[in-house]
């Protein structure tokens, strides 16, 4: 009696994993798999195409197109992620000590991180082109736009990048700054810690998990940009914003490399398990020393 | 509590109310028992002149609908349904190196049989069999219209301060430094849009090398460092009358500061006028012949086939398709196409052209033509970009040597290809 | 936090949180409303030009940014697929959730799917995109269905995650009671748990929700040139429809910004903390 009860239960517990199981393979799993065939052939998306075992592969490493917008790509990864945290994490202390209008300025604050990415990257594009020139006219400056240098447009697709994801972050940090216990702080004045040295040696070691939250959101979102580019740059100016999502969609669906960009998406993929499993030791290293 | 409970329940039974609805009514197909012809066009300026044109013909015909669809970014668009296999019945491409591609994957179907096809001029039949990567035995789309690429200018700008119309490489750059002088900007380029940066590339190139240069190359008995120099050190002589920051603006803008006179010429080509007169309805435009060469008698105007209609082997209605195809060859149709496009005819009729080309008239009466230099480019070697890369280094050298360099890998596909019909020929 | 003592206002980092808002959330916005209500006509090359009111509020650009874009339809698209989606991971990625959260500790299968599932957040979407985008045309689902599977799949690891995670909060206590009572495992769930579940589900549908409703990418390359459009995939297709005229693509701009924005508006707590607690747990 008992048994059957068990195998009952097994059964719905099987019955509500395996097709969901199954779902999952069909839309991850398996286009994961073809990605991979595809990368060994030079198919153009249409039409017939013929193997061509690891030209892909070898072209790719000799490819400096490809280079360039991994380079790029980490740049701006890396670069956002310390900009956002820095700023997110200043921010959250303003909001999170004794201010008026508290939690308005919270509500506002977080606006940026609900609007779409494409269209708060179409506005920006024209308040850098337009705006932003215009300003620095009557300063008495150039009146160039950023995203027309090859030096400063990936600085200003960092700054929409940063404009949305600070929101989100800053939330984080917020909720983080809320655990840390008041009487901490009360000793802390007893030992007469103040600013930095209060900041330094009691709120950051307390928040250090959420600091690692916002590190690991950051760079998996920003290695992945793709709504910036395409809103702000297109990849230009010569090629010098092309991330590497953009790249595999641009080339792959309309410049007939989909063979080639599946092979790129592959090593994309490597890559990102890499930093991920990369990442996580590290945590789990800190976590432990804690 | 309480009120979450609220909220969620306010907010589930309109969710789940509507996923009854709306998946009842997901898909829906044509329910009348019409035809429907869609076609895929890739023209952005010319979006207006289709939707009458669409109109019109639903109107008139009682058995197809025609559905048109000019989307943004129009020939990833049309890729990415080819890689799903869904194909439109007709597409309105450019007679470029994407058509060499889809005839080659078979995506097209052969048009010789179409009864319309014998009122379309010889010259424009061969242009678009010349495309094909390896020569075939029929014609795989209907040449609409073709355009002209060199220089717009300003009339009556260029009146009012008595400039003449340049006829050699020196007296051009000579009416720049002129222009400049009386404070005015001499040219003004959209270069954010990296395909703009082909048109006074295009039309350089037809001047100062072989217009079937990419065919040498690919068979073997040229190199483009030594065909393209005289043009990439052009294009930089060229590239120094610009406004302030060219890659800082794009298609439109640059189309809509020449409209408001601020610069007296624009390096684009015909095509582009619409889209200036959409911002200065009133305004004035001639064109010439970019001078490349040293003698008027060199130059040779950049003209190809803008737009040519591409059944595809796909589609299931042929007849209901070259019905379309007669509506859109209809004398007044294509007429109405001119007069909104500036374009020039592939049809071998009389029409009016627009005065916007009248300074190009002559060389299209004569024939002195050459197609597009960039209708051989293959697309994932993106050249404009290239060109981009090298009008902000300015380095000449480096540009040619990975032009050459990038050739060969991208087309290596494509140069077997020839070598084995070669062979077998 | 309760007992909360009366403490002073602290005014000039007040000053400067409000000062820096206005430079950065609020001018961006005001820029979009004041571009957007004005004629191509009334547009300088100056920053004055731009920044000043409209000579007169009219909302003709927003009717003809509306007909362009088919502002309903794309509207309706975006709130299907958002809302079908939401609800079907509530439901389905719980019930994962719970079978493997219950199970993974003392069975390897379970653990294994645990594992399996989870891992799918390291697989960015640039791979899986091309063999979709073939994949749901051959299986006749590139539309709005393909669109929404994607989805549920895509957030399946995050929310799988999440729900196994907030189970080991749930005392097994409460489901043994109901099993001596005869009620079967399957109906324990969606009588007991699944209500237990709402924090959790408040989370889920707050993350799931706001992720697709911005997405670009799926629908762009699932569905793009079928004529069925999302509100922000509008704004990529009828950018040729714009042309110089920026006004009218702002006003565009305005009206894909407005729903969510409304939204927000009114649910500013539940996204709020359905944010922290996703990130946090």
């Amino acid at each position: 009696m008992n048994k059957k009860k068990i195998n009952n239960q097994q059964r719905t517990f099987l019955l509500m994993t395996i097709p969901v199981l199954i779902l999952f393979f069909c839309f991850n799993t398996l286009p994961l798999i073809k990605g991979v065939i595809y990368s060994f052939t030079n198919f153009k998306g249409y039409g017939d195409f013929e193997w061509v075992g690891l030209r892909n592969y070898i072209d790719l490493f000799g490819d400096a197109r490809v280079g360039k917008s991994y380079l790029f790509t980490f740049k701006l990864a890396l670069a956002s992620t310390i900009v956002v945290n820095i700023v997110s994490l200043v921010l959250a202390l303003g909001l999170n000590s004794k201010i008026k209008f508290k939690s308005a300025m919270r509500g506002l604050y977080f606006v940026p991180n609900i609007l779409g990415a494409l269209v708060v990257g179409y506005i920006f594009n024209y308040f850098f082109t337009y705006i932003l020139p215009a300003f620095s006219k009557m300063l008495g400056g150039s009146g160039n736009s950023m995203l027309a240098s090859t030096k400063w447009a990936w600085v200003a697709i960092m700054i929409v990048c940063a404009w949305q994801s600070v929101a989100m972050n800053t939330i984080i940090y917020i909720s983080g700054l809320q655990t840390v216990p008041e009487d901490v702080y009360e000793a802390g004045s007893i030992d007469g810690a103040t600013g930095w040295a209060k900041f330094k040696n009691l709120t950051l070691p307390l928040i250090l998990p959420f600091v690692t939250i916002n590190m690991v959101l950051c760079m998996k979102n920003f290695l992945m940009v793709f709504d910036q580019i395409m809103a702000l740059t297109k990849g230009g100016p010569a090629q010098s914003t092309e991330s590497i999502s953009y790249l595999i969609y641009n080339n792959g669906m309309s410049g007939g490399q989909f063979g080639f960009q599946s092979a790129n998406a592959v090593i994309f993929f490597i890559m990102i398990v890499a930093i991920s499993v990369g990442q996580m030791t590290f945590m789990n290293k800190k976590e432990e020393q804690l | 509590m309480e009120k979450r409970k609220q909220l969620f329940c306010t907010l589930l039974v309109p969710v789940l109310s509507s996923c009854a609805i709306l998946t009842a009514c997901g898909s829906k197909g044509a329910e009348d028992g019409k035809t429907v012809i869609e076609l895929v066009q890739y023209k952005p300026e010319a979006v207006s002149v289709f939707e009458a044109l669409e109109e019109e013909f639903n109107a008139t015909h009682d058995d197809i609908e025609l559905k048109i669809e000019s989307p943004n970014d129009a020939m990833t668009i049309m890729k990415t349904r080819f890689i799903r296999e869904e194909y439109p019945d007709i597409l309105g491409i450019g007679g470029d190196v994407n058509f060499s591609g889809f005839v080659d994957a078979g995506i097209l179907a052969d048009v010789s049989g179409y009864e319309g096809l014998s009122s379309v001029k010889q010259a424009y039949i061969d242009m678009l069999d010349n495309l094909e990567y390896v020569p075939t035995e029929g014609t795989y789309g209907v040449p609409y219209v073709a355009n002209a690429a060199g220089i717009l200018y300003n009339r009556d700008m260029f009146r009012e301060h008595g400039w003449e119309i340049p006829e050699t490489w020196d007296e051009l750059l000579a009416l720049c430094e002129q222009i400049k002088s009386e404070g005015i900007q001499p040219l003004y380029f959209g270069f954010k849009d990296t395909w703009t940066c082909l048109a006074p590339w295009n039309a350089l190139a037809v001047d100062l090398a072989d217009a079937d240069i990419c065919r040498q190359v690919n068979a073997g008995t040229a190199n483009f460092s030594e065909a393209y120099r005289e043009a990439a050190e052009k294009m930089l002589e060229l590239v120094q009358y610009s406004q302030d920051s060219p890659m800082a603006y794009g298609y439109n803008d640059a189309c809509t500061a020449f409209a408001n006179g601020e610069s007296a010429m624009y390096t684009i080509g015909s095509y582009a006028v619409p889209q200036i007169k959409s911002v200065n309805p009133e305004m004035n435009i001639d064109s010439f012949v970019m001078p490349g060469c040293d003698s008027a008698e060199d130059n040779i105007l950049n003209s190809g086939i803008d737009l040519v209609f591409c059944v595809t082997e796909q589609c299931e209605n042929k007849e209901a398709a070259y019905e379309v195809l007669d509506f859109l060859l209809e004398h007044e149709n294509i007429q109405f196409y001119l007069d909104e496009q500036n374009a020039v005819p592939c049809k071998n009729e009389t029409f009016s052209l627009a005065p916007e080309v009248d300074g190009m008239k002559t060389y299209i009466e004569e024939g002195r033509m050459a197609d597009y230099q960039d209708h051989y480019y293959p697309a994932e070697m993106s050249v404009d970009a290239q060109i981009q890369t090298f009008l902000i280094n300015q380095d000449v050298d480096a540009f040619l040597e990975k032009f050459d360099k990038d050739w060969l890998r991208y087309n290596r596909d494509i140069i077997r290809k020839v070598e084995k019909y070669e062979a077998g020929h | 936090m309760k007992t909360k003592v009366k403490e002073k206002v602290n005014w000039p980092i007040t000053v400067l949180l409000i000062i820096l808002a206005v430079i950065t959330i609020v001018f961006p916005l005001y820029m979009t409303v004041m571009i957007a209500f004005k004629q191509p006509s009334e547009m300088t090359n100056s920053i004055a030009g731009i920044l000043s009111f409209p000579k007169q509020w009219s909302f003709s650009n927003f009717a003809e940014a509306m007909r362009v874009t088919d502002f309903w339809r794309s509207l309706f698209n975006s709130v299907k697929i958002t809302l079908i989606t939401v609800v079907i991971s509530i439901l389905l990625h719980s019930m994962v959730g719970y079978a493997i959260g219950r199970n993974k500790a003392k069975s390897k299968f379970y653990n294994f799917s645990y594992l399996y599932i989870v891992s799918g957040m390291f697989v960015p979407f640039a791979i899986l995109m091309m063999p979709l985008v073939k994949q749901t045309a051959e299986w006749h689902i590139a539309n709005v269905v393909g669109v929404i599977i994607c989805y549920v799949v895509f957030y399946m690891p995050m929310n799988v995650l999440l729900y196994s995670g907030y189970l080991t909060n749930i005392p097994v206590a409460l489901e043994e009671a109901a099993r001596v009572d005869g009620a079967s495992t399957w109906k324990t769930y969606w009588s007991i748990i699944f209500p237990i579940m709402k924090p959790m589900h408040a989370t889920v549908a707050v993350l799931t929700a706001l992720g697709t409703w911005n997405d670009v990418m799926t629908p762009l390359v699932i569905m793009s040139g079928s004529g069925a459009n999302t509100l922000p995939l509008a704004q990529l297709t009828f950018q040729t429809q714009f042309g110089t005229n920026y006004n009218l693509a702002f006003a565009s701009y305005l009206l894909a910004l407005l729903p969510i924005l409304i939204f927000y508006i009114f649910c500013q707590k539940q996204i709020l903390n359905g944010v922290v607690n996703g990130a946090v747990k």
